[in-house]
Formats: C-alpha cells, sequence, structure tokens
C-alpha cells in the first residue's frame, strides 16, 4: 500500500456564495465520505483549509495575501489515504461532492525516502 | 452522535434565527453586516463539520451566534450607544436571554413584521422574507419565484434600502395596528406556499421547501397568543390540507397527475389532522374569512375517498359564498369548473364568460382548459380541441404542457369514435 494526498483546489464556497441549505447539504456530503473511507480504513488524516493565505516569495522573502487571481485555483483542504495505486485513489476521488461547483481533485502520490 | 440526516434544514433555520436575534440586538441598519456575519458562520460550520458533527449543532451555532454578536459590537463601532444600553440592561432583557428560546421567537415575529411591513413593496415582501427570515439565497429564491437572480437582488437591495431610509424599527406592532398587519402577514405566507405549491417545475425540492417555509410562519405566528386569530387558523388548516397532497401531485418523471388520478393513499394523514384541527379551532373565532372558505374546500376534497364521491354540492356552496367575499378572475374560473363537475354546463358558461382570460396572466391556459372540459361535456369535440389548443400555446410550463397534450389525445380518441 501506498500513501496518496487528495489535493482539493477551487470550489470556494464563500465566493460562489451558497445559502445555509447549500452548505448545510454539502457539508452532509463531506460528511458522508469520510465516513466512507473512514470505515474502510484507509483514511490516514485531513484538513480543511482557510480561503485565506499569505504567500513568501523571492529573493526579498516579498509577502503578499495569495497569489491567486481567481478563487478556483485556492486549495481548499486535503485528504491523504492509503491505496495499492492512483487508480484506487481516483475510485476513492468519485465522491468528492463539489464537482459541479467546478472543484478539482489533485491526486499526488506522497514520496517515500529511502532510510 | 447526531446524524446528518436528523439535522433538518437546521442551517436554513438558525440562519433567520441568528440573523434575527442579532438584529435585534444591533438594529434593522445593520442588517448586511450581520447577514455577511451569519453568512461565514455557517461556512465555518460546514467546513469544521465535514469531519465531525457536534453533540449537539444548535447549541454549537447559538455559541457561534453569540460569539458572532461579540465580534460586531466591536466590528460596529459607530453605535456606541446601543451597545452601552445593552450592557446595562435599559433594553430590559440581559444580553444572553436573547437566546433563549421564546426570546429567539420573538426576534423572529419581529423579522417576519418587518419583511411584511407596509412601507416595503409587495414584491419585495417576499423576496426579503425568504432571505432574511427562510435563509434562501439570492440564486435559490430565484429559482423558486422562478425570476432571474439579478431582479431577486434588486428587490433585496431596495427593501434593504426602504428600510434603512423610513428608519423602520425591529419591534412588534402596536396594539391598533396588529390586526392589518397580521392580515400582510397571512397574505405573504399564503403567496410564498402558493409560488410553491403551483409550481410543478422540474427542480420540485425547491418549491416543496417553499411549501415548508410558509407552514413553519405559520405556526410560528400561532405561537403566540396575541397573533391567534380565525384566519390564522384557517391558513395554516388551509396549507396543511393542500401540503398533504404534494407527493402525489407530481409523478417521479415529474409529470403532473391531476385531482382525478392522485393516488389518495399517498395524501399525508398527519397533516391532514392537523388541518382538521386547526379549522375547528378557527371556527371558534368571530371573524370569517376567505381562508377559511378555502380551507373548508380543500378539506371536502381530501375527505373524499375517491374523486367520484367528491361532494361538488358543498364545495360549490363554498366557491358561491368565496365568490361573494371577493370575486376575483381565479375564483369564478374555480366556481366555473365545480359547475363543470355538477355538469351545470350552462351555468359554467356564463360564468366563464364573464371572466377575461388575459386577467389570469400567465394561468390564462386554466381559462381555456375549462372551456374545453365545458365543450367535452356538451359533446363539441372540434370544440374543444380548439380550446386545448389555445391553452397549448398559452402555457410555458413543461409538465402542464404534457398534461394538455394528454388531454389532447384523449379528445381526439373520442372523435375518433
Amino acid at each position: 500500500m501506498k500513501d496518496f494526498m487528495m489535493i482539493f483546489i477551487g470550489a470556494d464556497y464563500q465566493e460562489l456564495g451558497l445559502s445555509p441549505e447549500e452548505m448545510q447539504t454539502r457539508m452532509g456530503k463531506w460528511f458522508t465520505w469520510g465516513g466512507k473511507m473512514e470505515a474502510a480504513g484507509i483514511l490516514k488524516g485531513g484538513e480543511a483549509l482557510v480561503p485565506v493565505a499569505k504567500c513568501i516569495s523571492g529573493p526579498n522573502r516579498t509577502v503578499t495575501d495569495g497569489p491567486y487571481t481567481e478563487s478556483k485555483e485556492i486549495v481548499g483542504g486535503y485528504y491523504t489515504v492509503s491505496a495499492k495505486n492512483a487508480e484506487e485513489v481516483v475510485e476513492i476521488a468519485q465522491d468528492f461532492p463539489d464537482y459541479d461547483l467546478g472543484g478539482t481533485v489533485e491526486i499526488r502520490e506522497i514520496m517515500v525516502f529511502d532510510r | 452522535m447526531i446524524k446528518e440526516q436528523e439535522m433538518d434544514h437546521l442551517f436554513r433555520h438558525q440562519y433567520g434565527k441568528m440573523v434575527s436575534i442579532l438584529t435585534r440586538i444591533f438594529g434593522l441598519s445593520h442588517l448586511e453586516t450581520i447577514e455577511d456575519a451569519v453568512q461565514d458562520t455557517f461556512l465555518l460550520a460546514s467546513l469544521k463539520w465535514r469531519k465531525e458533527i457536534p453533540e449537539n449543532p444548535e447549541a454549537w451555532l447559538t455559541k457561534a451566534a453569540k460569539n458572532r454578536a461579540i465580534d460586531l459590537l466591536r466590528k460596529i463601532k459607530a453605535d456606541q450607544n446601543r451597545i452601552a444600553n445593552l450592557s446595562s440592561g435599559t433594553s430590559s432583557i440581559a444580553f444572553s436571554h436573547l437566546f433563549l428560546e421564546h426570546e429567539i421567537e420573538d426576534s423572529q415575529l419581529r423579522m417576519i413584521f418587518t419583511a411584511c411591513h407596509p412601507i416595503l413593496k409587495p414584491q419585495d415582501q417576499i423576496a426579503f422574507a425568504l432571505k432574511t427570515i427562510a435563509g434562501f439565497s439570492g440564486k435559490e429564491i430565484a429559482s423558486a419565484l422562478l425570476l432571474k437572480e439579478a431582479t431577486i437582488k434588486k428587490r433585496l437591495a431596495r427593501a434593504r434600502k426602504t428600510i434603512k431610509e423610513k428608519e423602520i424599527v425591529f419591534e412588534l406592532p402596536e396594539d391598533n395596528t396588529i390586526k392589518d398587519r397580521l392580515h400582510r402577514v397571512h397574505e405573504v405566507i399564503y403567496l410564498i406556499f402558493n409560488e410553491g405549491f403551483h409550481s410543478n417545475q422540474k427542480d420540485s425540492l425547491i418549491h416543496k421547501d417553499l411549501c415548508g417555509e410558509a407552514i413553519r410562519l405559520c405556526k410560528l405566528i400561532l405561537k403566540k397568543t396575541e397573533y391567534r386569530t380565525g384566519d390564522g387558523y384557517a391558513l395554516f388548516a388551509l396549507l396543511c390540507f393542500h401540503a398533504s397532497r404534494m407527493e402525489s401531485k407530481l409523478s417521479a418523471s415529474g409529470k403532473i397527475i391531476d385531482l382525478k388520478q392522485q393516488d389518495r393513499s399517498l395524501w399525508y394523514q398527519p397533516l391532514i389532522q392537523l388541518g382538521n384541527d386547526a379549522l375547528s379551532t378557527s371556527r371558534g373565532y368571530e371573524e370569517f374569512s376567505s381562508y377559511f372558505l378555502e380551507a373548508a374546500i380543500a378539506q371536502e376534497h381530501v375527505y373524499a375517498k375517491t374523486f367520484k364521491s367528491t361532494n361538488w354540492q358543498k364545495i360549490h356552496a363554498f366557491y358561491k359564498h368565496l365568490n361573494t367575499l371577493q370575486e376575483t378572475p381565479f375564483s369564478l374560473l374555480n366556481l366555473a369548473i365545480v359547475l363543470l363537475q355538477l355538469n351545470k354546463n350552462q351555468e359554467a358558461l356564463e360564468i366563464l364568460n364573464s371572466v377575461n382570460p388575459n386577467d389570469l396572466e400567465q394561468r390564462s391556459y386554466l381559462y381555456f382548459g375549462a372551456k374545453a372540459e365545458y365543450y367535452k361535456n356538451i359533446k363539441e369535440n372540434t370544440k374543444a380541441l380548439d380550446c386545448i389548443d389555445e391553452a397549448l400555446k398559452r402555457v410555458n410550463n413543461t409538465s402542464e404542457k404534457v398534461y394538455l397534450e394528454e388531454k389532447k389525445m384523449e379528445l381526439q380518441n373520442i372523435h375518433k369514435i
């Protein structure tokens, strides 16, 4: 088994002006999805991220309030899961709730260093 | 732990509560700031609760509302006096008391009366009520009322502006105006319900929600002794009777099923029971209104075991009475439809001829549907078909269209025989 990170990009609820009802429905879907992964014993961890960023870049260590021009580029959170291969994670990511809001799931294998 | 399915509309309802409490604290002039702040709270909850829903979600949200209020105290610096009053208690109610159940209800009632304030335009009242009390987004209101989102935004902005300019206070109405103010509240609730009930859009969920909200608001009004009126109970009964038929009105594929064809076993008995109780209660009051008659008609319909056994005589009497109270093109049309059921065709025709179909606006197709029924009754099928064609020309709702087309086929088949 390998570890993978699912990175969730875009679909910022605030930007999209979702109603309380919609937010509750979305939250419920996330909850169900998380529960499903947990029950399967594949969920390693994950967090939702506050959509405000500080970015530090350049040799002068310039601090800016996020490099984003569009909200669809914002990373909203991540999950780490264990799976046989990326294809299996693609399968898991089918339940990601926010594709219809323009959200993207990026799947990255976590690199293991030899000791 | 609580399951998310058990939190039925918690966010939506809690939104209305939080906005109302905070408005009571900070005043209507800060409504926009308050709404934004409350929106943020739900955003936070929707992210935090992805992994774990708290033991008592409502308590969590109430606490969040309190914290929001404290945040806002800092943010809204301009209103130092009000804040000073709050902490010294001139408002007679201590801050934390505002978060008790009956005070929350009181705040919500204030919001309902604000939304239905006579100074606001009728169409703005509905949009404003759905936003501030029921927590609908502009997009949701637009799709529920079949309007453009921009139109809704305009209406909301206009309502907020009027409230600010006319310095409307966040209070319950004075004793001598209660009757009139309640009247408008009932009207708005009735309209919200109708928007939900009579639309047969594909997205039926949002329309069911409208009906649910109307019933909830009506219930909230009836909770307070001073606001219990015969009208209110009759309205509540009417909504219950109609809502009990919700599930049988549309087929799984979104096709309209008329009263004749509806599966009566699907009619939701607990709601009918609630309606019965409310209607009996309303009989104990002196005033008598169109809501009462409408509820009585709806009750006759849900009482009938089959379409055939419907007591059309009684319904006819109610409709006749209704028309003496307030004659509208719709009430006349309904009376004509009942007369057609009783095979009193000539009488029905006379009434139909007294109605100008264009007065029925986007529902004018109903008029031609009724006229087709008349010609069918007197066996003039060619003319009946002409009327159906006219109805089809005027209808813009897909499921209504399908329904009319089926009627047309039916008529064509009779024609062939």
